[in-house]
């Protein structure tokens, strides 16, 4: 399991880089916790490069690298990262550049050999696509940001499951909203929803939406595994059952206090790119973070 | 198989979404085509002006590479007829080209020698500790510099002097303050009106020579330049520092200890290299040579004879130039340049001036100010949104075919075209301070319209009551 934590700074993606390492160590996966810088414009790319050579002849920090340190010293905090590691501090002089615009420092983790911090530069969605493309990730987190439409194109065409940790609220009492269906994602976001529900010690809420007034066998069926699921690993559970416009009632149900888990949608991209889909809409209409699982 | 088709089909929404300004260009371009050419235009000109439209439009959505703009723009003056495969290549090549080709080159070579450690050094020594000073001093240097050797030379030796006195200052280098944003905008303003202090203070002011010689309306000399531009950029030095003062006066009245703390950095670095005196030595020689050598042998050749007196002396390697030379650039002026060179000769140029004069007639009566108008606030506010090198290069040739005094006009253009005060793209120079994420787009208004406005306006007063005296 690979998982990408993309965090901006301090001010804003404390809670993301809070609730991604939970994620991480309930998966007991390998981290890139990645900070993509603005896009520079293509007039004065050769410029920017040269000056930040000059600041490195000055001791002086590109930036970005701010951000890494401060997740350094977020990771060196929780002891995410070994004690020699924390001991010789942030080690910005090994942050060295492994392809175009891309720049990496390698950290000895706690829970699992391979962490790094990397350094993008460029458009957030281009720079998260290709980097769970080249590197090939299975969860990507990134925070709520109030950007919508980014949220949106990255759940749109990223090639990873991605967890939006929208409007997240450390003191909040969290349950897990876990959407399940007669789609072939379902058996994956009922894995991924018990791990998350582990890790972060809440309880699950499972809710199976008919559109129609008549509830499938299938719908029933899936509930019941998800149920029969959670049961074998001790998760207090209840079956929520509801008719409706399932992205509505999801998003209601879900409120503030809950962490919605479904699966991505199956529809066909081109559907998709003109009309959106179930897992879209939600992650619109809600207030909580979501989890979509691909 | 299902699942591979869906992500590929997903991939290529994906280039879709990412670049919907090319593909709403390319129906546009099309549907401009075969709309019918208005009366007065020949078709030559038509079409040249859809190539202008295209580049525009890709310029500022970013949408493809620049190197493919310019490429583009080639291939379609080939394509639609406008010029011959030959005509298209001689018209790209000028000397215009050779000088930003070679003032990029000298740029790299320049701040490769690390004299931004001495610069830094005599500027403190000059200012002393009083923050009000240092932000003279670097707006003063920064327009000083920039008027002889580009801006983006400057701006890349000055970042770091300032954000080692930020740090010195005991601030986060990572966290906005007024004093970051008052002295990283002291280099970028400085640096902007410096550039139009001489030909070498941009690429925009060559271009703009090169038309007026090319067009056959006048040639004009470093040394003439200067006349008609170095009061403007002394005047605007105060008033550039008085306006960053008032809008971003930062609580530290004084840098005592950044200062001194600075000055032991700096003193670490030991004296002037062998190779540093070299590399003055080369610039001067080059400078000497635009002032006295360049009405033979023109500006980009004696740039290049600077790169190539770098090059042999063992200055720098041909690998660091090559690589942080913006070579997407050159290409995109040496195309901007042949475009405007056939809006000139396929009379699409003549088009659009005499229809702006025509519609701008019903605000102002007096004609003289209709061109000065258009050709200033046209090109101060195209050089916000593309670059004012390309400004230039497109707009010039309007410019010069609206009749009136071409010298006046020509020089008003390229001097507006350094009013990139407003935005983050405006200039190199805005981009390279808003990299260190210390400055927001905001903030380039704040002090930025201030300044637009009133070097507008003093561009008003030199145009209509000093340059005439100089004719």
């Amino acid at each position: 399991m690979k998982i990408l934590i993309a965090v901006s700074s301090k001010k804003y993606s404390a809670d993301t880089l809070s609730v991604g390492m939970k994620v991480v160590k309930a998966f007991n996966a390998s981290t890139t916790i990645v900070d993509v810088g603005e896009k520079i414009n293509q007039f004065s790319m050769k410029e920017v490069d040269m000056v930040q050579e000059r600041m490195d002849s000055w001791d002086i920090d590109r930036p970005g690298v701010d951000v890494l340190e401060w997740a350094f010293e977020y990771l060196a905090e929780k002891e995410l990262i070994k004690t020699n590691t924390i001991e010789a501090g942030f080690p910005k002089n090994t942050l060295v550049e492994t392809e175009g615009g891309r720049s990496e420092v390698f950290l000895e983790g706690t829970f699992s050999e391979n962490l790094n911090l990397i350094l993008r530069n460029g458009d957030i969605v281009e720079e998260l696509k290709n980097e769970v493309q080249n590197h090939g990730y299975d969860v990507t987190i990134i925070g709520g940001s109030g950007k919508r439409r980014m949220s949106h194109d990255l759940t749109q065409y990223i090639n990873s499951s991605i967890f939006v940790v929208n409007n997240y609220k450390p003191n909040q009492n969290y349950r897990l909203l876990l959407a399940v269906d007669n789609s072939v994602g379902t058996k994956k976001a009922v894995k991924y929803g018990v791990r998350i529900a582990q890790a972060l010690d809440i309880e699950v809420d499972i809710i199976t939406v008919s559109k129609t007034d008549e509830f499938k066998d299938d719908y029933n069926k899936a509930a019941d595994w998800a149920s029969k699921f959670l049961r074998r690993t001790n998760i207090n559970h209840k079956k929520i059952f509801l008719n409706g416009n399932p992205s509505e009632l999801i998003s209601r149900e879900a409120g503030d206090n809950h962490i919605i888990v479904m699966g991505s949608s199956n529809r066909n991209p081109l559907k998709t790119f003109f009309q959106g889909n179930k897992p879209l809409k939600v992650l619109e209409n809600s207030q909580c973070p979501i989890l979509i699982v691909k | 198989m299902l699942a591979f088709s869906n992500n590929s089909l997903a991939n290529y929404l994906f280039w879709v979404s990412r670049k919907k300004w090319l593909i709403i260009t390319f129906f546009l371009s099309i549907g401009l085509f075969y709309l019918p050419t208005p009366e007065g235009l020949s078709s030559e000109g038509h079409r040249t002006l859809i190539i202008v439209v295209t580049t525009l439009i890709l310029i500022v959505s970013e949408s493809i590479p620049l190197p493919a703009v310019a490429i583009l723009i080639l291939i379609m003056e080939v394509t639609l007829g406008v010029d011959s495969p030959d005509g298209v290549a001689a018209s790209f090549m000028s000397d215009a080209v050779f000088f930003i080709m070679g003032s990029l080159m000298l740029a790299v070579s320049i701040v490769h020698q690390g004299l931004d450690k001495r610069l830094a050094l005599a500027i403190i020594n000059i200012t002393g500790n009083k923050t009000i000073n240092i932000t003279f001093g670097f707006v003063t240097v920064s327009a000083l510099m920039s008027s002889f050797i580009g801006e983006h030379t400057v701006a890349a030796m000055m970042l770091p002097v300032v954000l080692a006195l930020i740090k010195n200052a005991g601030l986060d280098t990572s966290k906005a303050t007024k004093l970051s944003t008052l002295l990283l905008f002291s280099i970028a303003y400085g640096c902007a009106l410096g550039s139009i202090g001489t030909p070498s203070g941009g690429g925009r002011n060559v271009i703009m020579i090169g038309y007026l010689s090319e067009f056959g309306l006048g040639d004009i000399s470093y040394l003439e330049w200067m006349k008609y531009t170095y009061p403007m950029l002394l005047i605007e030095i105060p008033i550039a520092v008085t306006v960053l003062w008032l809008t971003f006066t930062p609580k530290q009245k004084s840098l005592d200890t950044a200062i001194r703390k600075l000055k032991v950095n700096v003193a670490k670095s030991g004296k002037l290299s062998g190779k540093q005196l070299m590399a003055i030595l080369v610039f001067i020689l080059v400078f000497l040579g635009w002032v006295f050598l360049s009405p033979f042998i023109g500006l980009g050749i004696v740039a290049l004879a600077g790169v190539f007196f770098y090059l042999t002396f063992g200055l720098i390697e041909w690998p660091d130039i090559a690589r942080r030379t913006n070579w997407g650039v050159i290409l995109l002026f040496g195309s901007a340049i042949s475009l405007g060179i056939q809006m000139k000769e396929t009379g699409a140029a003549l088009y659009v001036a005499e229809n702006a004069l025509y519609s701008l007639q019903y605000i102002f009566k007096d004609i003289e100010i209709v061109r000065w108008f258009f050709s200033v606030v046209l090109s101060a506010i195209l050089t916000n949104l593309l670059s004012n090198a390309a400004t230039v290069a497109v707009l010039g040739p309007i410019v010069l075919d609206m009749g009136g005094n071409p010298i006046i006009l020509g020089i008003a253009t390229s001097v507006a075209s350094a009013f990139a005060y407003l935005t983050i793209v405006a200039s190199p120079t805005c981009m390279i301070i808003h990299s260190t994420g210390l400055v927001s787009s905001n903030d380039y208004f704040k002090a930025g319209w201030k300044l637009f406005i009133i070097s507008i306006i003093l561009l008003f007063l030199v145009s209509f009551f000093y340059w005439p005296i100089l004719l």
